[in-house]
């Protein structure tokens, strides 16, 4: 047997070291230090940031606490705590003590903190406003016993001073911890700050991680001096499905920039120009290196260290010129749409949700990839602007909205025709709704240091721009349904509770006999009307449908009805006593033959393996001559056309074997909390209608 | 002039039409309806034996194929019952209490005070009732009037009391109730050359408090903004009975030509009964469009509400003559509107030493002092 290396000691080891530590005790507002009310939002989210990014490396599902305190003097106390793969004891000082561009600097691919330069930072506006040190618990899976340390910096050497280090025994770091877990970190720091609730807070800040964050649990305590609880908050995670584990990737030629190639071409080991294109950048083969040096008129033999400024320049300009392969995609983790849609719908609590995952792209040479969520009506307020929910890589951004790319993707489409206010065409616009935006890439351009606002870039935006649409056109047509419904629901109010009480009150008062109303109830509606309704029963974990078609014509009418439902491995139908037949997947078709003037059917079925809140409204199509309001006539060359994917599909499944999982010691450290719906469901539909 | 109002039995039988034009054709499988006259300014058409302007021949069908109009005609019948009791029981109920009534009919309900309003109207026009005849009664009160004139009106405990409108009232003058009818309100004696109704009440009290009604020998009437169909019908009475000209002094913008239209015209929703409310033989008085050019007064820019009220105007058949057309088409290019107290620029005393005496003059060929 193999021993490996711990996992926790290998992402140590990649950790390379800068020395800025003077430069930022001038600087603390770059990272977010800069108000008493950001400074602990700004430590919340590098503890929590580097928790979520470890876990994923882990492949651990998060469990995170955050315990806030109001301690004397206008202090927090601040305590996070995760069930990571914890620090190794000899990394800890380099973690915690030393400003890290972190283990992901030269290896390019898609994590939370970035330059993970964060969490020194904290330890070091705890000794600067406070003078404490910070306290650090750290268990990892190898060793059976914990280490405690406290930790203080000498910024001048950018040195961490360790103090009062001890080891703690397995119980004492449960009892500690809370957790039962055999590994996690805990991190204890003081410093001055304030703790404020609203739309910039701790609170929100955590909200908004959950809804990105599906597979994790996390949780906030605030307690005031009294003891007293100040705010609280708990997001339970909705999946066990971890972010797909990313591919490190090299850094492509065409997202260069003049400073990173001269350090990369300093740092080198390779002996030749030629060798290090081709081993230091992705999609550079040899026949490519060989076009690359041609254009930049450079020999292939030069040593890549000592190369002048203007041949640095000729090899930039060279790389544009010359055709490269663009870099490979799946060092991108996208939430994926299902998911967003689970996390918006535990936060926000909305009539209506539609997301969409763009597929990746690349702009300057970094792959990116960008999904947009929408959630209307409901408890949501409708005066007032929407609320945003920017992401960068999963992480919230909460300041500086106006600046972002984000924002003016949002901006500059005109919501007035999806049936969002937005006075004249432009800017956030208003009315029940919110709207979450993604941006996942290995390289997030910020227009600052304090990462907050997405600079500019067409590409981006444009994307960004596809996916509003889509987003959009969804939400129209969801209005649209709900205007169909209005509309029929009023001419049934009419039929059924104005009109008998015209009959009565007219005829009493004249003391004559009351008129038939069945020839007046034609007359009035004079259309087929179909009313669908969908009811969760909590106690048999059912999804009960209800299609209801009503002929008020002159004249018997017969249509075939088709309703899309959620159809994925684990759901079935359950209770379906007329039968009929599947059309497509997640497309399920029933014949009615024959429905007299002034009569009604009814289609009654039962879906099982679905959860609470997965389904709410069917969708119900028709096939037959007639318009039935409330319902749309099926696209016949759309329903072919997904029959044939559908088949497609199955050809290829056959000839693929699934991958195995590359989780392997998850499933004892978390229990599971969720049967969650496939990703597949709606997919079926989603894409075609 | 054909009588005013009708029987009890008259008024049950006429809201009973209603009742039956509905059940007739649901007897015959249609839709039940009631059927009124347009109640816009395309519809209304000036009457030449009357000279007022009256509701024309368009017709609009309300009938239950919409929610809406299910909603309105259910509530006609609701309101039909509800008059029906009030005359058996001889009681009578403001509007205003009968929108609150409607909270307990269930989808008869009306949703605002407004739809309250205009279904009586509706009731009126069809059943040609008054809704007096209905025992309903409008909460908004009538006009003040200070001048020396006499009138007679029956308290509640049945008496005749004389008031005149200089030595028995207060300074806030007379007020006019909302029944102004010769069973309520007679019409004693006079001592004045003409009536000057006023548009509003901060001008009406500077015109009191400076004795204009004494020194031009004329009676002041508030207008309280629009007015009310009471102040319209006292108005048209004074110039009936009494022979006395009606002078309307009102701000200079297109709302003030609006608040002339309904005194000397008819008001557009009240069509059906112009004859009984408009007065023909008013004079505009002013403010006029070129008062602001002639007396240099301070003005305001139109709004775009404005503007647009004014270009409304052009298309209504109440202004259709050279004078308001060239009042409209002035005020339109000058862009400005002035209010009645933009007199108040030359002194408190300028209005009623040489506004009003110089438009008396040059309008209606009166000298005061």
């Amino acid at each position: 047997m193999v021993v490996k290396m711990d996992k926790a000691q290998r992402i140590a080891n990649k950790q390379k070291q800068i020395s800025i530590s003077e430069f930022f005790e001038k600087n603390k507002h770059f990272l977010g230090f800069d108000t008493h009310q950001r400074a602990i939002i700004t430590a919340v989210k590098e503890a929590v940031d580097n928790s979520l990014d470890a876990c994923e490396e882990s492949r651990i599902l998060p469990d995170i606490h955050v315990y806030i305190k109001r301690i004397e003097g206008g202090k927090l106390e601040l305590i996070t705590q995760d069930n990571g793969p914890g620090i190794p004891r000899d990394s800890i000082a380099n973690v915690f003590g030393k400003f890290l561009l972190g283990s992901r600097f030269h290896a390019i691919r898609q994590t939370r903190g970035q330059q993970g330069i964060g969490i020194t930072g904290v330890v070091m506006y705890s000794q600067l406003t406070t003078g404490s040190s910070t306290t650090v618990l750290s268990k990892i899976e190898a060793e059976s016993t914990a280490v405690k340390v406290d930790l203080a910096l000498d910024t001048k050497n950018n040195r961490a001073l360790k103090s009062n280090e001890e080891r703690i025994p397995m119980e004492e770091w449960f009892e500690e911890s809370g957790m039962q877990t055999l590994h996690g970190l805990r991190i204890k720091t003081v410093m001055s700050a304030k703790y404020q609730r609203g739309r910039q807070s701790v609170h929100q800040y955590l909200r908004m991680t959950s809804i990105v964050n599906p597979h994790a649990t996390i949780r906030l305590k605030v307690i005031g001096k009294e003891g007293e609880i100040v705010d609280e908050g708990e997001w339970v995670r909705s999946t066990s499905k971890l972010p797909r584990p990313v591919v490190e990737i090299k850094p492509h030629p065409h997202g260069m920039q003049f400073g990173t190639l001269q350090r990369m071409l300093k740092n080198t080991k390779e002996r030749t120009v030629k060798s290090f294109l081709r081993k230091e950048f992705e999609k550079v083969s040899p026949l490519v290196a060989k076009k690359i040096l041609e254009h930049a008129e450079l020999d292939e033999k030069r040593r890549p260290a000592g190369l002048p400024v203007e041949s640095i320049q000729s090899l930039l300009a060279a790389f544009m010129e010359v055709k490269i392969q663009s870099p490979p995609v799946d060092c991108l983790s996208p939430i994926e749409d299902l998911l967003i849609k689970k996390g918006l719908e535990k936060a926000i609590d909305s009539r209506y949700a539609a997301t969409v995952t763009r597929n990746p792209s690349v702009s300057q040479g970094n792959p990116f990839q960008v999904e947009v969520g929408l959630v209307f009506g409901g408890d949501l307020p409708s005066d007032g602007t929407v609320e945003l929910l920017r992401f960068a890589n999963r992480v919230p951004l909460m300041y500086q909205q106006g600046g972002c790319l984000l924002t003016k993707a949002i901006e500059s489409i005109d919501w007035r025709r999806y049936g969002l206010e937005q006075p004249g065409g432009k800017g956030v616009p208003k009315g029940p709704a919110a709207i979450l935006v993604h941006l996942a890439s290995t390289n997030v351009q910020f227009t600052s240091e304090a990462k907050e606002a997405v600079s500019d870039n067409e590409e981006v935006h444009d994307e960004l721009r596809r996916a509003l649409f889509e987003v959009g056109r969804g939400l129209q047509s969801h209005r649209k349904r709900i205007g169909q419904r209005e509309k029929s629901r009023e001419k049934f109010d009419l039929i059924n509770k104005i009109l008998p009480e015209i009959a009565s009150k007219s005829s009493s008062m004249l003391g004559r006999e009351p008129p038939d109303l069945s020839p007046i109830i034609t007359k009035i509606m004079n259309a087929v009307f179909c009313e669908e309704e969908v009811i969760w029963e909590p106690r048999e974990k059912l999804a009960k449908c209800s299609i209801k078609i009503y002929n008020y014509t002159a004249r018997a009418r017969a249509y075939t009805i088709i309703a899309k439902w959620p159809e994925s491995d684990s759901t079935s139908i359950v209770q379906n006593e007329r039968g009929g037949r599947k059309e497509a997947r997640g497309l399920w078709a029933w014949r009615l033959d024959a429905i007299d003037p002034g009569s009604m059917a009814s289609i009654d079925f039962t879906v099982s393996g679905l959860n609470k809140g997965d389904w709410k409204e069917a969708e119900v199509f028709y096939r037959g001559n007639g318009e039935v309001i409330g319902s749309e006539k099926i696209d016949e060359a759309l329903l072919e056309e997904a029959r044939k994917q559908e088949r497609l599909q199955e050809v290829v499944e056959e000839f693929v074997v699934p991958s195995a999982s590359t989780s392997s010691h998850q499933k004892d450290t978390v229990s599971l909390d969720s049967n969650i719906v496939s990703s597949e469901i709606w997919e079926a539909g989603d894409k075609l209608f | 002039m054909k009588e005013r109002t009708r029987s009890k039995e008259d008024t049950i039988q006429a809201l009973h039409a209603v009742a039956a034009e509905m059940h007739d054709r649901m007897m015959r499988g249609e839709p039940p309806r009631m059927t009124l006259p347009v109640r816009s300014k395309k519809n209304i058409n000036f009457d030449e034996r009357l000279n007022v302007y009256k509701y024309g021949k368009k017709k609009t069908i309300r009938d239950a194929t919409s929610l809406g109009s299910a909603h309105q005609l259910l509530r006609a019948l609701f309101v039909t019952e509800f008059m029906e009791e009030m005359i058996e029981g001889q009681k009578s109920s403001t509007l205003r209490e009968m929108y609150y009534i409607s909270e307990g009919w269930g989808y008869g309900k009306f949703g605002s005070q407004n739809e309250s309003n205009n279904l009586a109207e509706d009731l009126e026009i069809v059943t040609g009732c008054l809704r007096e005849d209905f025992k309903l009664r409008p909460e908004e009160d009538g006009a003040r009037i200070i001048g020396n004139l006499t009138f007679e009106e029956k308290n509640r405990r049945g008496e005749w009391m004389r008031i005149n409108c200089r030595d028995d009232v207060g300074d806030s003058g007379y007020g006019v109730p909302y029944n102004v009818e010769s069973e309520k309100l007679r019409l004693l004696s006079h001592d004045i050359d003409f009536m000057m109704a006023i548009e509003t009440g901060g001008m009406f009290d500077r015109l009191v408090e400076n004795g204009f009604d004494e020194s031009a020998r004329c009676g002041l009437i508030h207008l309280k903004g629009q007015p009310a169909r009471s102040t319209r019908r006292i108005m048209k009475r004074m110039n009936e009975e009494w022979g006395l000209p009606i002078v309307v002094f009102t701000d200079c913008d297109p709302w003030s030509f609006r608040i002339f239209a309904s005194i000397a015209y008819g008001a557009i929703k009240t069509a059906h009964i112009s004859e009984y409310l408009a007065t023909p033989s008013a004079i505009y008085l002013g403010i006029d469009s070129d008062d602001i050019k002639a007396y240099d007064l301070p003005s305001d820019e139109l709004t775009s509400r404005d503007i647009e009220a004014l270009k409304a105007e052009k298309s209504d058949p109440r202004f259709q003559n050279q004078e308001w057309t060239d009042q409209i088409d002035l005020m339109l290019e000058l862009g400005e509107k002035a209010e009645q107290q933009s007199l108040a620029k030359y002194g408190l005393d300028f209005v009623t030493d040489t506004y009003l005496p110089e438009k008396l003059r040059q309008k209606l060929g009166i000298h005061i002092g």
